[in-house]
């Protein structure tokens, strides 16, 4: 039995991915995976460059069918849907499942509309209701203070670190319930990643957060579970501090302990 | 080969590619030089008082005490001129018949040349055409007609082998020993008190209307005939153009469809200008009756199809270089497709849309071909906005044209058409520059 | 405050049909509005050949491609266009005589020699020879050079010479930037790789870089060629509209006659005669125009798209 359905229970599984497979047209990325992702905790999904973590995160919400050779194989399954199935409302799930990508990218507009951007897709079209929602969402990814005088400026006008944190922002102004988050700080420097690292922290409980890194030290500082992935399979699944001190898997090991990169 | 050969061969070939360059900026410069410094002639030159008088009397500038003034000085000092023709009648009859007739056909070319310089003989009747009712209005063709009146243009074929030299021979020879000879010197002498001439600057040029065949007064009727076939242009082609740019790039998906499509966006590139002018008069004027007859709307429809390629072009490009995460940071919000690229990709786009746009716009005001048979003529009045559906209009290349080859008068309004292609060149130009810096402006804002 | 009130994963039937109807809608709109430009090629191309049909089904193909008499408006009327056809080719020959050389050698002086801020004044320069109308071109030519051509010697100022070398000036800036592109294209590594090895500029470029970028050049030339057949002012106003072809042929101070000039000039009278020959003559003209421009179109498209 594959190894999160032992450790994950049924009622404490956001998303359950049964055999599910991505294809890149005859190259199976990532294969047959069975994971649990757990309610409101962390999970970080670790593995070498090519391994098909970042390819399996794109599919939690579907981002890989911007790819026209891509497809996948199996099931995804959320809120007892199997969002691959055919008749599934891939905007409604994206408002549910919000993603926070690997290079900062705010919309060439001002910082208000960059946050505000969600909930008028929402409908909220009120000037008092939208300025509530953007203040909450900045105060939340821990920028409010840095910005608050500004919200009018364009987005591109601050560091790599806080544009980071504003698209945090904006992706949790649309009140997701998990946050997708592919190699948030690998853009940054090392005080940005503290700040990033920080807010996941806060952040978890009230959001189920995926995290994707290449850097173990991270997965081991923010992370509740961890997911070692290698060519596509998913060779190990635990509790991050078993994970990292007692791993079973020899290849976990020989990660870990950098006998491969 | 020898190191030296091939640096002296590197040295000749860097010294060929900058000989072509500063060849193309010569021509640019030998272009134009000529078109802006007599082009600017039309707006400031040397204005004699007859140039003052017509503008007061059929365009209302100027103040008329002034001018009243000054003609009466003028008036005073031509007066002895026309004395001496009176005075002369009676010395004419009695000279020999050979004479006689030498002296009466020279006296004729006088009186028209005369005629020509200073307006007509004071009490006279007022002539039917505008230009004949006045004198030389700038004082470099006052100069000119001078000399006609100075000197009379005759043929020397004393030399049988060679064709006959022009030669001119000053008038006054065949009035020796007369009292007309004096007549001369002293209208040579006088004739800057008889024409008063002053710097003028007449920037109503631009804003006036022509009167007798552009022989006196402005272009504003072929500006404005010019804006409006381009805005009119722009305004079919701009939204068919970026429509089309986004499905070609959003939408579509590569395949054979598609590059037949492109494949006939290139043909369509490629027509000549003059088919364009044909399709347009065949289709839009003969079949499906935009108009009755030529108007500025069949003109700009004419006119989107030929610059439609350009801009989709333009939008298609622009579209393209917004940045594929933006796409991918709306739709990971829940946006739609059509969503995603009405609010984010579209706008980041717009510099580059509207550069290509607004060159667009100056490809469409200059072109000549497309407009000859559907939305041209050469005299026109103003037309006002309603109009445009169904009425043509004087247009600055059309004209620029006519005035050139088949105007009556093709020497007489030299400066008319130097003034036009001058403001036809700086529209363009102006189009041009406006687009830079909007392109410039606009990427600022979205950088930040 | 809640505000995302999560919606069904799942499409209900009615909102899956309107979402899938909405969408074709939209895409097959937008498709119809990209599929203008094909539609309007073909309209071009049907209505010119319409009225161009009638003048070949009466008087057949030779006179119109071999004969030298045009005499379109007499009375039986004449219509051998060779002059005409002759004429068109004399000045685009002209034309990139003096537009090749010293367009690529522009180009190639833009895209490698010239340091960036001068090119930062080049290439506006290119840009407005581009953008001054070709009436403004035609003005100069009758009014300008041609009185300079005559004061040189020629009998007549408007000739083959003045018409060729305006419209050289004229497909320059076409020819620079595609070509200019087409150098940039080739990209840095060829360039480094042959610096490296201790090539001089110019054995770079005549070696590698050009040859590199011949499908982008050539095509940059047979967009010169596309532009000079299809110019209508300049030649209308300068070429002395004589259709006759020069004797001897290569005597470029006699004047001739373009199929664009033809169609120009006389159209105005033709169209009270709508159809006679003399109407559709001319639109036989246009056909031949076409003809023309979709085969060098499709000669521009084999060459860029046939390259490795």
């Amino acid at each position: 039995m594959p190894d999160t359905n032992l450790i994950i229970e049924e009622k404490d599984a956001h998303i359950k991915a049964e055999d599910f497979s991505v294809f890149y047209g005859n190259n199976e990325a990532v294969k047959k995976v069975n994971m649990r992702i757990p309610k409101g905790k962390v999970t970080a999904i670790i593995g070498p460059s090519g391994c098909g973590k970042s390819t399996y995160l794109r599919a939690i919400n579907r981002m890989n069918d911007l790819i026209p050779i891509c497809r996948a194989d199996g099931a995804m399954m959320f809120d007892k849907q199997d969002i691959y199935a055919s008749n599934i409302d891939v905007v409604s799930l994206r408002q549910r499942v919000g993603m926070v990508f690997q290079k900062p990218n705010p919309f060439p507009k001002s910082i208000f509309d960059n946050v505000a951007y969600g909930p008028r897709l929402l409908g909220i079209k009120k000037k008092a209701e939208l300025s509530e929602i953007v203040e909450h969402s900045l105060k939340k990814s821990a920028i409010w203070d840095e910005v608050k005088d500004r919200l009018k400026e364009n987005a591109l006008c601050m560091s790599g670190g806080q544009q980071q944190r504003l698209c945090i922002a904006r992706a949790l102004a649309v009140q997701p319930e998990i946050l997708l988050m592919d190699e948030p700080t690998s853009a940054l420097d090392p005080k940005a990643t503290t700040k990033i690292e920080d807010l996941i922290g806060e952040l978890c409980g009230d959001y189920t957060i995926i995290i994707v890194t290449h850097n173990m030290q991270q997965a081991a500082r923010v992370s509740d579970f961890t997911a070692f992935m290698y060519e596509g399979i998913l060779i190990e699944f635990g509790i991050t501090k078993n994970l990292f001190e007692k791993p079973r898997e020899k290849q976990t090991e020989d990660y870990i302990t950098g006998r491969f990169g | 080969m020898q190191l030296k050969t091939r640096k002296f061969i590197n040295k000749l070939f860097s010294g060929i590619g900058i000989t072509s360059v500063v060849i193309m900026t010569a021509f640019l410069l030998i272009l134009l030089t000529p078109i802006t410094y007599k082009g600017l002639g039309a707006i400031f030159f040397s204005g004699t008082i007859e140039y003052r008088m017509l503008n007061y009397k059929e365009f209302g500038h100027g103040d008329k005490e002034n001018i009243e003034k000054e003609f009466a000085k003028a008036k005073t000092a031509r007066a002895p001129v026309y004395l001496q023709f009176d005075s002369f009648k009676k010395e004419v009859k009695k000279l020999e018949p050979k004479k006689r007739r030498e002296i009466k056909n020279q006296l004729k070319e006088i009186k028209e040349a005369l005629k020509e310089l200073l307006g007509p003989f004071p009490d006279t009747p007022i002539p039917v055409l505008l230009r004949n009712q006045y004198g030389q209005t700038r004082w470099k063709n006052a100069q000119e007609k001078l000399h006609h009146v100075l000197y009379s243009e005759e043929w020397d074929y004393s030399d049988p082998t060679k064709p006959g030299i022009q030669v001119f021979v000053p008038r006054k020879k065949y009035f020796a020993g007369t009292s007309f000879e004096s007549f001369f010197p002293y209208l040579e002498k006088n004739i800057k008190k008889m024409l008063l001439p002053k710097f003028t600057c007449y920037w109503q040029f631009l804003t006036d209307k022509s009167k007798d065949a552009h022989f006196f007064g402005g272009i504003m009727p072929e500006i404005l005939g010019t804006i409006y076939l381009a805005l009119g242009a722009m305004i079919f082609a701009v939204p068919l153009g970026i429509l089309a740019a986004i499905y070609l790039s959003e939408y579509a998906n590569p395949g054979k469809i598609i590059s037949f499509l492109r494949i006939c966006m290139g043909a369509l590139a490629g027509v000549p200008s003059i088919v364009f002018g044909l399709f347009g008069l065949a289709f839009f004027i003969n079949t499906i009756h935009v108009s009755n007859s030529k108007s500025v709307l069949a003109g700009s429809m004419t006119l989107a199809l030929l610059i439609l390629p350009t801009v989709i072009r333009s939008a298609e490009e622009a579209i393209k270089a917004v940045p594929n995460t933006y796409r991918e940071a709306s739709l990971g919000l829940g946006a739609g497709k059509w969503h995603s690229v009405w609010t984010i990709v579209l706008p980041s786009a717009l510099p580059g849309i509207l550069t290509g746009t607004i060159i667009s716009l100056g490809r469409a005001a200059g072109e000549t071909a497309p407009i000859i048979f559907t939305a041209a003529v050469s005299v026109g009045l103003p037309l006002k906005i309603w109009e445009t559906l169904s009425q043509p209009t004087p247009a600055l290349s059309w004209n620029i044209y006519n005035l050139c080859t088949e105007h009556e008068a093709v020497d007489e309004i030299r400066h008319v058409q130097y003034g036009m292609v001058f403001v036809l060149i700086a529209i363009v130009l102006l189009f041009n520059l406006t687009a830079i810096i909007a392109r410039a402006r606009i990427m600022k804002k979205l950088r930040g | 405050m809640h505000y995302n009130k999560k919606q069904s994963l799942v499409f209900s039937k009615k909102d899956a049909t309107l979402q899938w109807l909405g969408s074709s809608i939209g895409k097959g709109f937008l498709f119809l509005i990209a599929s203008f430009s094909a539609v309007i090629v073909f309209l071009i191309f049907w209505f010119i050949v319409k009225d161009a049909i009638p003048f070949f089904a009466e008087k057949g193909f030779k006179e119109f491609f071999t004969g030298t008499n045009w005499y379109p408006a007499a009375e039986p009327g004449e219509f051998g266009a060779l002059p005409i056809f002759v004429g068109t080719i004399l000045v685009t020959l002209g034309a990139i005589i003096i537009a090749v050389p010293v367009g690529i050698c522009a180009a190639v002086c833009l895209s490698d020699i010239l340091p960036f801020k001068i090119r930062q004044i080049a290439k506006p320069i290119v840009e407005m020879l581009a953008a001054v109308p070709s009436v403004a071109y035609g003005f100069f030519a009758l009014v300008i050079f041609a009185p300079f051509l005559q004061s040189l010697g020629a009998t007549t100022g408007t000739n083959v010479l003045n018409v060729s070398i305006i419209l050289g000036i004229m497909a320059l800036p076409t020819i620079v930037s595609v070509a200019e592109d087409a150098l940039q294209a080739v990209g840095k590594d060829l360039r480094e790789g042959s610096y490296a090895l201790g090539a001089t500029r110019a054995e770079t470029l005549i070696k590698v870089i050009i040859p590199a970028a011949a499908s982008g050049i050539t095509a940059a030339v047979v967009l010169g060629i596309m532009r000079a057949i299809g110019e209508t002012m300049v030649v209308w106003m300068a070429s002395g509209n004589a259709a006759q072809i020069p004797e001897p042929i290569y005597n470029v101070l006699q004047p001739v006659r373009t199929l664009t000039a033809t169609i120009a000039g006389d159209m105005g009278e033709a169209d009270h005669v709508i159809g006679s020959m003399r109407y559709h003559v001319l639109f036989a003209m246009a056909a031949s125009l076409l003809a023309i421009s979709f085969l060098c179109n499709w000669i521009s498209e084999w060459i860029t798209t046939r390259d490795p």
